[in-house]
């Protein structure tokens, strides 16, 4: 029994270790407020591929598939633009979240309403949309993604923009 | 969509445990499907939970103050570690009968990943990298045409399944049968993986561990002394 508590104690320390914040929370800005007209806007005038994940810090999904788009960003960052809508949360909880994980590379914008993901024709959190240049909807995807479709939606995008 | 991946888990297990059944009445002792069937169930449970746990850690999401986020597999199971950890459970589970074990799932472990792989269909996850072969399929929405990798993969699946099902009723020595399903399964994923597209550079060379080491096994048991399989 005291074998099998030291182990679960030195367990918890290792993961808590392994869990630290990607950047820290003081350098995380407040969130500008956004709406529905000014994401449509910044589609269609963007010259990049879009990946515009619509997330919460109090949606536990959007915590699992978060370490996949910090990846997914650290990899095609450059040619493609990412975007992160965050919805019915608040600025504490939101950048706790993005220092956590270490989304500071995203663009982020706060919707306290909630109102950009139904105008963009989606339900639920969390929501990943791909956007070729000049805002066309290619994909979107509902609910948590996995590594495979969002390699491939990205490639996809890229690929687009290239051609 | 939220609960797509159950597909890939409904096929995989449907079709492990069609050809055990199948193979119960020709390469297998009657009365082991049941245990085999617990082992390889056990084995797999394991490996999804170790594997979930550790793209956890990875990802840098603490299992323990989030215990709720192992549930949700579908962001990402750490192949090696998964591999690993099935493949211990599988060795204390079998450590009767190692070896007669092994060769006794061998054949079903790979029409369980061909089914895995199948599931691709229904989650529109078939592509891989881009190419011009007439076979080449387009995403939805997509305009690139791209390798159907996980239809090779199933391909390859069947194929080894049928192989090492047929080379097992010719009685090789044990585990002969088990450890060239380790070397195929390894090297079915090692050739494919250049045409899949994944974030990062991919778990390649843990798959080139997994051939190399199934490769060293089989040669080993090839060359050893011990009875076959069915000389129980």
């Amino acid at each position: 029994m005291y074998r099998a508590s030291l182990l679960f104690i030195l367990l918890a320390l290792l993961t808590a270790a392994c869990s630290s914040a990607s950047v820290p929370i003081g350098d995380v800005p407040d969130l500008p407020p956004t709406t529905p007209s000014k994401i449509q806007e910044l589609l269609a005038t963007s010259e990049q591929p879009v990946v515009l994940n619509v997330w919460a810090s109090w949606c536990i999904p959007c915590r699992s598939e978060a370490p996949l788009l910090r990846t997914a960003h650290a990899e095609s960052g450059t040619e493609v633009r990412f975007v992160g809508i965050d919805v019915d949360d608040s600025q504490q909880g939101a950048r706790e979240f993005i220092a956590e994980f270490g989304l500071d590379g995203f663009e982020h914008y706060f919707d306290a309403q909630g109102e950009v993901p139904a105008h963009l024709g989606g339900r639920g959190v969390p929501l990943t949309f791909f956007y070729a240049p000049g805002g066309e909807l290619i994909h979107l995807h509902s609910g948590v993604i996995d590594e495979r479709t969002l390699a491939l939606q990205v490639d996809e995008i890229k690929r687009l923009a290239d051609g | 969509m939220e609960f797509t991946l159950l597909w890939s888990v409904l096929l995989a297990v449907l079709a492990l445990y069609a050809v055990l059944w199948w193979e119960a009445k020709r390469g297998n002792a009657l009365d082991c499907t049941r245990d085999l069937w617990d082992i390889a169930l056990g084995a797999a449970i394991a490996g999804l939970a170790v594997g979930r746990v550790t793209s956890m850690i990875l990802g840098g999401v603490n299992p323990i103050t989030h215990p709720g986020d192992i549930l949700i597999v579908r962001s990402g199971v750490d192949t090696a570690a998964a591999s690993i950890a099935a493949l211990t459970v599988f060795g204390w589970l079998a450590r009767k009968d190692l070896w007669a074990t092994a060769d006794a799932l061998a054949a079903p472990v790979m029409a369980g990943l061909a089914g895995w792989h199948a599931s691709c269909t229904m989650r529109d996850i078939c592509a891989g990298t881009p190419g011009d072969l007439p076979w080449a399929i387009t995403t939805p929405g997509g305009s690139v045409g791209r390798h159907p990798v996980e239809m090779y993969a199933v391909i390859l699946f069947i194929i080894a399944a049928v192989g090492l099902a047929l080379w097992k009723r010719r009685v090789p020595k044990a585990g002969v049968v088990g450890s060239s399903a380790l070397f195929v399964a390894s090297l079915i994923r090692l050739i494919t993986e250049p045409l899949r597209l994944s974030l990062g550079s991919g778990p390649w060379p843990w798959y080139l561990t997994g051939t190399l080491i199934g490769a060293g096994v089989l040669v080993w048991r090839l060359r050893s002394e011990q009875p076959t399989s069915l000389d129980r």
